[in-house]
């Protein structure tokens, strides 16, 4: 997929995990690098909190091994790989306080009481949870309680930090200040984290590189720009970006400058980037392009491709605006600036450059 | 049926009446403490309650007669001249074969019974249900299978094999042999009231424990058996009530000088020769249920929650 990273901080090699008969992860393989974030991105039943929980030791695999700071780990306790781990439901014990939550593990491991009340005393000042440390978690707010619970993971001191969909329980303006604190907890940190969410936000904002899977396998493995501009399936194009890509059927039509044909419409695939070389015979294809690369009017005019079309619904969102309109018998949906005023039936003008798009055969739902 | 239409039809209009009124309903629904639905559902629970309470409100006259006053046969008369000496005879001197020390003997049995008995069903059973809910090991659903089935095995079929069982290992009509029996005969409905309570806690807690380094005993005792005080509660109170209120394991397994006070109440109040003591034997049986009584009093609440948590999910 890419050069091998000379000193991973997480290495997972060959990993399987099955249920019986059931595969959840297949021959799984993943190199973290030393302080990088990486964002375990899929739909649910994905497998990406299961490949979590094998890396925390919390789950046995059948095959396979996972090494974490170059010493093989696969078949260590949980405590013993030097991971912290956060829950999506915080996981807090509820009997004891903030600062007994924080200290447990210490306390368990024997850590004299001088070094944990240090710990406790930087962790509180990171997350700012110092006058919260005297409380029970049921007199917290759920945003506070998950501050606790990364300090949790933070006093222990240790060198891979994995996150289990951190912020899906809190509200949405909390997650977003949330988000924004865990990147500068990573920036001042610089520790390896593993995140595993469903959210393509959090994934977009906080990732080095982000692996979107599916099935129990990982489908891509790139920067969150990569990822965005040429994903390499159909799978990864639907699951990333929202309002979603617009996927016209269609077929290919080789030759010296290659066309995308779908009924009545013609694209000229001439600045398209194809994927390798041999990929550019005739073929029934997926055409795909983001609603927020398609231009309007005016500027339309300036794209390599444009076609007449008629406004079927208008969803205004606020910041912007998504239009709904049909392009070839097929349903085409496209951003435009909130101010614009369109209303149904309205006549317009589209555009767009089919560089920024992506191909897909058909078959196998392949970028081509 | 027409009175049920009526008063419906009457509903509508009332309705329609209020709808054309042009301030309508608004604020706080009016409550009519006394309407027909009321009268109905508290007279009933009135009712009720008063037929269940009845039996009780007998023994406890009758405890407190003296036996002249008895042979007058006007059971629901409360008693004219009010006498303890029932209660204390039964407690201290009524006769059950050759000892007459009365229930204090077989209280202090009972006590000595129950007590080990809960203690060790409950620390074993909890453990089970902790081992069946966290720790999934092979053959762990089978285990269960098992152990609830044994839920299901009619006691009769069994006493006579532990007869055999107990006299073998050289304990039988002791009291720890009496335990034993109680111990192993709670495990299967504590287990699953134990294994259904720990599924029911949040599984993520279990793995924070486990990345925090707690081991088996370690998550049991600092994590888990501080948040499961209802379903002890309730666990405390099925064992003492069963325990406190079994009669075959105690007429089967121990001797005349260990019998607990069921067993002995029952030798008091079944007793063929001589006078029937009626507020005797009414006062020894209050006195014999009361520890039960006692444990629902003072548990009700915590009861409730915990066969509510426990009982529900899972």
């Amino acid at each position: 997929m890419e050069a091998a990273i000379a000193n991973p901080s997480v290495s997972i090699q060959n990993l399987s995990l099955n249920y019986g008969a059931v595969s959840v992860l297949q021959t799984l393989n993943l190199d973290v690098a030393e302080g990088e974030f990486i964002v375990l991105l899929g739909p649910s039943g994905c497998g990406k909190s299961t490949l979590l929980n094998c890396i925390a030791g919390l789950l046995d695999i059948s095959e396979g091994r996972i090494f974490i700071k170059g010493k093989n780990v696969t078949w260590e306790e949980p405590k013993d790989r030097g991971i912290g781990m956060v829950f999506q439901s915080y996981a807090l014990y509820p009997q004891m306080t903030v600062e007994k939550n924080l200290s447990f593990g210490l306390r368990v491991a024997g850590v004299p009481k001088d070094e944990i009340a240090k710990r406790i005393a930087r962790a509180a000042e990171i997350l700012q949870i110092g006058p919260l440390l005297q409380r029970k978690p049921s007199a917290l707010s759920g945003g506070q309680r998950q501050r606790v619970a990364i300090g949790r993971a933070l006093v222990r001191d240790v060198d891979v930090f994995l996150f289990d969909e951190p912020l899906s329980n809190l509200d949405a303006k909390l997650r977003s200040e949330l988000r924004v604190e865990i990147k500068l907890l990573h920036r001042n940190l610089q520790n390896t984290m593993i995140y595993v969410t469903h959210d393509q936000i959090e994934a977009m904002t906080l990732a080095d590189r982000i692996a979107v899977m599916k099935g129990g396998v990982i489908q891509q493995l790139d920067a969150p720009q990569t990822i965005y501009n040429r994903p390499v399936n159909r799978f990864v194009a639907g699951f990333l970006g929202s309002p979603a890509m617009n996927f016209l059927k269609g077929h290919l039509e080789a030759g010296e400058a290659p066309v995308f044909k779908a009924d009545g419409v013609s694209v000229p695939l001439g600045r398209y980037q194809f994927d390798g070389d041999g990929s550019r015979a005739a073929k029934p294809c997926v055409f795909g392009i983001r609603p927020e690369h398609i231009a309007l009017g005016e500027a339309a005019r300036a794209m390599p491709f444009t076609a007449e079309s008629t406004v079927e619904i208008v969803d205004p969102m606020g910041s912007d605006t998504l239009v709904w309109t049909k392009l070839g018998g097929q349903i085409l949906s496209f951003r435009v600036e909130a101010d614009k005023t369109l209303r149904n039936g309205d006549a317009i003008r589209i555009g767009f450059d089919p560089a920024r798009a992506s191909l897909f055969d058909a078959d196998t739902d392949r970028r081509l | 049926m027409a009175e049920v239409a009526a008063s419906m039809s009457g509903d509508a209009l009332r309705r329609e009446a209020v709808s054309r009124d042009a301030l309508g309903p608004s604020g706080t629904k009016p409550r009519h403490v006394l309407s027909r639905r009321n009268i109905l559902l508290y007279g009933t629970l009135i009712v009720v309650a008063l037929y269940y309470l009845l039996p009780l409100y007998v023994m406890i006259v009758t405890s407190l007669k003296g036996m002249p006053e008895i042979r007058l046969g006007n059971i629901f008369s409360p008693p004219l001249e009010i006498t303890f000496e029932p209660w204390v005879k039964a407690w201290a001197s009524a006769c059950t074969g050759l000892n007459c020390d009365g229930l204090s003997r077989g209280f202090w049995n009972s006590v000595r019974i129950t007590v080990p008995s809960v203690l060790l069903s409950i620390a074993i059973a909890s453990v089970n249900g902790y081992a069946l809910a966290n720790w999934r090991f092979k053959g762990a659903d089978t285990f269960f299978i098992i152990l609830i089935v044994g839920a299901f095995i009619p006691y009769q079929v069994m006493i006579y094999p532990i007869v055999i069982i107990l006299r073998e290992i050289g304990i039988y009509g002791t009291l720890t042999g009496l335990v034993i029996v109680h111990s192993i005969f709670g495990m299967p409905i504590l287990t699953l009231l134990f294994r259904n309570y720990f599924t029911s806690m949040p599984e993520e807690l279990f793995r924070a424990a486990r990345v925090d380094g707690a081991g088996f005993w370690g998550i049991y005792l600092r994590i888990m058996l501080p948040m499961s005080m209802p379903i002890f509660v309730v666990a405390v109170i099925l064992q003492v009530t069963g325990i406190w209120n079994d009669f075959l394991f105690g007429v089967v397994y121990t001797r005349p000088d260990t019998y607990p006070m069921t067993v002995q109440l029952n030798n008091i109040v079944n007793s063929v020769q001589g006078v029937k003591e009626y507020n005797v034997n009414m006062a020894a049986t209050i006195l014999t249920g009361l520890v039960p009584l006692i444990v629902y009093f003072v548990s009700g609440k915590l009861f409730v929650r915990g066969i509510a948590a426990g009982a529900v999910k899972g």
